[in-house]
């Protein structure tokens, strides 16, 4: 299977050189956008069409951190964007609790109309999300690094824990965002 | 217009002569072509002017006015002369735009906007555009005594899939090829950016006659990417003449509905009041017979809740694309309404500098647009210059209890694609309902509807068996098709689908042909239809929650709620669509405590450690 990676020629890794990553995207697009081949035959087109389609979600994929985390993790055997994913069931009790307790003191917030509160809230919520990432991003590299003696059972499990915060802590600041702009409007 | 031969087929070895940009614009439209290396505005009105007024005029004898003549007819044939027309490209009737203050007359009962115009049948927004690029067309062809078949065509960036369809749509009747739709700030940074070889970000501020948009946009080794897109496809300039003309309007002691005439004369009144107010510090006019006195301070807190409303926009793209106001190289102004002094203001505030303005923001977008034009059809450039668009709203689906899933957001660089598996939620279930939305709210009612439909023949298989992969394709014009297909057997079948005010060549055939009766009927289907979709999904759900959750019932509870099956499963099949909405109302409440119950039950067991999901 081509990977993301595969497509700009990296090897698969967590730690990838963003601005040098976005250099190499302009250049593959100026060669292969259907706009080059606006006047050729459909064929050429409906190639050009596809082969960008690609480059564009390779480059969506691998120029955020979080996106990319996600993206090894799924390599590794576990899509936590997929809704039937039995990942999300096996979260630690106390994250569970984490999350009644943040969904509690939104929604009280919310209720007031207090944005002051949802953003301080966000600001906090905002440096789990990176402890949380970072903590992924740990066992993510020790994964490629291929150490592990376990068949790297033990880093997956960890990074499935990790980033099922991160999403989580996500969502919870989209809808920050979201009320944000609400009682702007 | 004539009714045939609108569809071209060409021949690729055919010389195509010109390839022109246009910008349809929704006060005027303008042409513009590379020559000799330099983008121009072409001469398309009486005494060359280089803009042609958007304006319609249908005559009793079938014949058709465009432009500067058409607007002269404004005011002693309001109802047969469209203005602003692309305030309604793919808009319904029911739509808040389509009933601000206006003077048209509309057919009744059509899914899509028709004017009643003199000289027999009603015309949709998508012929009137049609006949103002046909004109465009004619004039850029004497002009350069070539044809003219290939055109760049321009659009808000804000515009929705069912606009932008619309606008390749009128395209099409015009007889021209579009190569592409291009968002309008991008054609003005294009423009630009030729010009200037810069290097940087920048802001595209976008005021036309109706409608608003935001870019930011990166320019780095002759890559244009457009890191986000943002506007108000229901703003702009004519706001502010409707913000005067509704003062007049009120001096003349008018009525809730004032004549026709008197609004149109209104308005051309207030048009001319605004632009004097750009170097006047007062201005006086007359209409309806008086004569009325504008100062430039009351003119600019009539039209501030406008252009604060643009503050919102810009803050949000300017954060979408993950910049400061500080970060930007350059602010750059398009669009007529960019010269009242107020707006200037509140841009030089906004960004912290003085905006751009050395091309002229009238003529910026058709410049760009050419310039894309030029690129697209010269077979060896030697400019390695590439344009990467996005699209402006997010597309998702509508998932169980009327909540949309994004899987694609706004945003996100074209082309691009998305997919979700889906599966059945009864046993046996054989189809499946694939509802297509645009828009950022998180309730399908508040989002766009761009397209229904059912995928059938699935397997009969126990629920939750099937796999149903949906799938979304962008095209670089930001134009969507849908595509479902059942996976988990190796029985695969796909439906692609156009969204629903999107028109094939059939269709726009068949809406030239079309009764108003006949639509009526249609509206009066779709609308049984969809509530008996409704209806089985409701049954489907409360059938297992029954059955699952008996035990949870109360006393004498089941047959009250019995009953109510009953009543929607009579219902269902007749054709009062009414009717039945009221029937599954009164079963959603019949029911109610006893789901409330099992909802109860379900958090309970979420706390206990089985899923996150549903927070």
């Amino acid at each position: 299977m081509r990977t993301h990676f595969d497509v700009f020629g990296l090897k698969r890794a967590y730690d990838v050189d963003v601005p040098a990553l976005e250099k190499q995207y302009r250049e593959l697009s100026l060669q292969l956008h259907p706009d080059r081949v606006a006047q050729a035959s459909a064929r050429e087109r409906l190639q050009a069409l596809e082969g960008t389609t690609a480059l564009n979600e390779a480059f969506k994929t691998l120029k955020d951190p979080v996106r990319r985390a996600f993206y090894l993790l799924k390599l590794h055997g576990i899509d936590l964007d997929r809704e039937d994913a039995g990942a999300q069931k096996d979260m630690p009790l106390a994250f569970l609790e984490e999350v009644m307790d943040l969904r509690e003191s939104l929604d009280t917030a919310m209720a007031k109309k207090d944005l002051g509160r949802a953003r301080a809230m966000a600001d906090d919520v905002e440096a789990r999300k990176k402890a949380a990432l970072t903590e992924a991003a740990e066992s993510l590299r020790t994964l490629e690094a291929g150490e592990p003696g376990d068949g790297g059972q033990e880093q997956v499990r960890k990074a499935s824990h990790a980033l099922g915060r991160v999403r989580y802590f996500t969502r919870f600041l989209e809808q920050v965002d979201a009320f944000e702009e609400e009682i702007q409007a | 217009m004539s009714k045939n031969g609108y569809l071209q087929i060409h021949d690729p070895l055919k010389p195509k002569g010109q390839a022109v940009g246009i910008d349809l614009g929704t006060t005027n439209s303008l042409v513009a072509a590379v020559v000799k290396d330099q983008p121009v505005c072409v001469p398309v009105d009486e005494g060359d002017a280089l803009f042609l007024p958007s304006v319609v005029h249908y005559a009793k004898d079938g014949g058709v006015v465009v432009g500067a003549r058409a607007r002269k007819l404004a005011s002693e044939h309001p109802t047969d002369t469209i203005a602003s027309v692309k305030r309604f490209m793919g808009r319904s009737p029911d739509d808040a735009e389509t009933r601000k203050l206006g003077h048209y007359k509309f057919a009744p009962g059509a899914k899509v906007v028709r004017f009643d115009v003199a000289g027999g049948t009603p015309v949709t927004p998508i012929e009137v555009s049609g006949e103002v690029l046909r004109a465009l067309k004619r004039r850029a062809e004497a002009h350069f005594s070539t044809k003219v078949e290939q055109a760049v065509i321009t659009v808000p960036a804000y515009f929705d899939d069912t606009q932008r369809q619309a606008t390749k749509d009128a395209g099409r009747l015009a007889g021209l090829e579009v190569l592409r739709l291009l968002n309008e700030p991008t054609a003005a940074a294009l423009a630009y950016g030729l010009d200037k070889g810069s290097q940087g970000t920048f802001a595209v501020y976008d005021l036309g006659g109706g409608t608003f948009d935001v870019s930011i946009l990166k320019l780095v080794d002759g890559v244009f990417e457009v890191k986000s897109t943002g506007g108000d496809s229901a703003l702009g300039g004519d706001d502010f003449d409707r913000a005067i003309a509704q003062r007049v309007l009120e001096t003349l002691g008018a009525s809730e509905a004032p004549a026709p005439a008197l609004v149109a004369e209104v308005l051309a009144a207030s048009r001319k009041a605004k632009e004097a107010l750009t170097d006047a510090a007062s201005v006086e006019f007359s209409a309806g017979g008086q004569t009325h006195s504008v100062k430039r301070e009351d003119f600019d807190a009539w039209v501030q809740p406008f252009v604060q409303k643009t503050g919102t926009v810009c803050r949000r793209a300017m954060k979408d694309a993950g910049v400061t106001a500080g970060e930007l190289d350059g602010v750059i102004l398009v669009g007529g309404a960019t010269r009242v002094p107020a707006v200037r203001r509140y841009v030089a505030e906004l960004f912290g500098r003085e905006p751009l303005g050395d091309i002229d923001p009238d003529q910026v977008v058709a410049l760009g647009a050419a310039v894309l034009a030029n690129l697209l059809t010269t077979a060896d450039r030697q400019d390695d210059v590439l344009l990467l668009d996005v699209i402006p709203l997010s597309l998702g689906l509508e998932t169980m209890g009327g909540i949309v899933e994004k899987l694609i957001q706004r945003n996100s660089t074209i082309p691009t694609t998305a997919g979700q598996v889906f599966t059945t939620f009864k046993d046996g279930q054989t189809g499946l309902d694939v509802h297509v939305l645009q828009g950022e709210r998180e309730l399908v009612e508040d989002n766009r509807s761009l397209a229904r439909f059912t995928l059938s023949g699935i397997p009969p298989m126990a629920a939750g068996m099937a796999r149903v992969e949906v799938r979304f394709q962008v095209d670089a014009d930001g134009i969507l098709s849908v595509s479902a297909q059942e996976q988990s057997t190796g029985v695969s079948q796909s439906i692609t689908v156009k969204p629903s005010h999107g028109l094939t060549d059939e269709e726009i055939e068949q809406m030239l042909l079309d009764s108003i009766d006949y639509a009526e009927d249609d509206i009066q289907a779709r609308q049984v239809r969809e509530q008996r979709v409704d209806a089985e999904r409701v049954l489907a759900e409360a059938d297992r929650q029954l059955g699952e959750h008996g035990s949870l019932l109360q006393e004498g509870e089941r047959a009250v709620i019995d009953s109510a099956i009953a009543r929607v499963r009579e219902l269902m099949t007749g054709e009062d669509h009414l009717k039945l909405k009221e029937a599954v109302h009164a079963l959603d409440e019949a029911s109610r405590p006893f789901i409330e119950r099992v909802m109860n039950q379900a958090i309970t067991q979420v706390v206990a450690g089985h899923s996150v999901e549903d927070y």
